[in-house]
């Protein structure tokens, strides 16, 4: 099943506001390499699969993939050529909303150089530029 | 452990405003706090603040703090907590815990791995790294760097856990000993790949009614048990 929510109390959300910078979940938590937004868009469930499905065909099932966003908000879109009011569009797909420095994967059980280059290959997937970090250490 | 040296300007900045004023001026914005004396604010030098960072090695740093025009010449204090932006990784904001050498302190110490796992080696699974940080108590001058643990022996499917540690001499180690630390997870068979994998089919979410329909079957009821006695009068 694509990503989405598994129940929801409302199918269609207003769009909200993504200003300002992620101010949770913008650390390396459980694995040692991480893949950091440093824009702010709507990632779809098609752009989450295809950054996953990069980064776990090239570990080849060494490792462990993390991901860190979940698209649990609905947008809604009208057919073509229709013309405006009656009513709010049907819902076309899920989104996660990210800010700069959202971590949006994380790679642990591999070496640095394979976890650098599957989460290139993610990054390729996905429409805003990222960076790679490493889990945080002071020294 | 060894003590480092850093210099520290007693701060009269504060807040937001203050704060920015200071990190464009090329101070970072810090406190002080302890048992025995009262919490203090303070200013760093950023480059002084990175060269002794880069000097540690270590996120575990004991400083000898020296506070510009205190009545104590030279503080002993561990940094407790850096704060930094996200995204650029620049430090904001230090936290020092002021500390007497004869004083045992409790801190959170990095855990390190040691050794290729046999379970990794041989049987192609992955070492999971599980805790992090360990709690420890100890003197100032005892506490480790880290703490680096053998995990060479560990199979498929094994666990290390807190109390399989063997903590440095004159160190106590802290936590639940069943807490794990280390594990040999079984490699991903392709039949747990596939079902990773998240085709898109199509579904909608289903939705949460029952608050409704439960609202919606009451309301007539509600309605019919107002208007009876309504009807009576």
């Amino acid at each position: 099943m694509a990503m989405m929510p598994a129940r929801v109390k409302y199918r269609k959300m207003q769009r909200g506001s993504r200003t300002g910078i992620a101010s949770r979940g913008n650390t390396v938590a459980f694995g040692e390499y991480g893949l950091q937004a440093l824009e702010r868009c709507w990632m779809d469930t098609k752009q989450i699969e295809a950054a996953r499905v990069a980064i776990t065909r090239h570990l080849k099932r060494r490792g462990k993939v993390w991901i860190r966003i979940f698209p649990d908000k609905s947008f809604t879109k009208k057919p073509l050529e229709v013309r405006m009011g009656t009513g709010k569009g049907a819902v076309e797909s899920w989104v996660a909303v990210i800010r700069p420095a959202s971590i949006l994967f994380e790679v642990d059980g591999v070496p640095e150089a394979l976890a650098r280059e599957s989460m290139r290959l993610a990054a390729t997937k996905l429409p805003i530029p990222t960076k790679f970090i490493a889990r945080h250490k002071l020294g | 452990m060894k003590s480092l040296a850093l210099n520290a300007h007693p701060r009269s900045l504060s807040r937001r405003k203050g704060s920015r004023r200071l990190r464009t001026a090329g101070r970072i914005p810090a406190v002080i706090y302890g048992k025995h004396h009262a919490p203090q604010n303070l200013e760093v030098d950023t480059e002084e603040f990175d060269e002794l960072v880069h000097k540690a090695h270590t996120e575990i740093i004991l400083v000898d703090l020296a506070v510009q025009n205190d009545p104590v010449p030279v503080r002993l204090a561990l940094v407790q907590d850096v704060q930094h932006n996200p995204l650029t990784g620049a430090v904001l904001h230090i936290d020092f815990h002021e500390v007497k050498p004869d004083e045992t302190v409790t801190i959170e110490v990095p855990v390190e791995s040691k050794g290729d796992p046999e379970g990794v080696k041989s049987g192609g699974g992955t070492l999971e790294h599980v805790r992090f940080k360990l709690r420890v108590r100890s003197l100032p001058k005892n506490l480790p760097d880290q703490i680096l643990v053998d995990v060479s022996h560990l199979k498929v499917n094994e666990t290390l856990h807190i109390g399989d540690i063997q903590a440095p001499e004159g160190v106590e180690l802290l936590g639940d000993r069943k807490i794990p630390v280390f594990a040999v997870a079984a490699p991903l068979t392709a039949e747990a790949e596939a079902a990773a994998a998240t085709p898109a089919d199509g579904k909608q979410p289903e939705m949460i009614k029952e608050k409704k329909e439960d609202g919606a079957a009451a309301k007539p009821d509600a309605k019919a048990a107002d208007k009876k006695p309504a009807g009576k009068k």
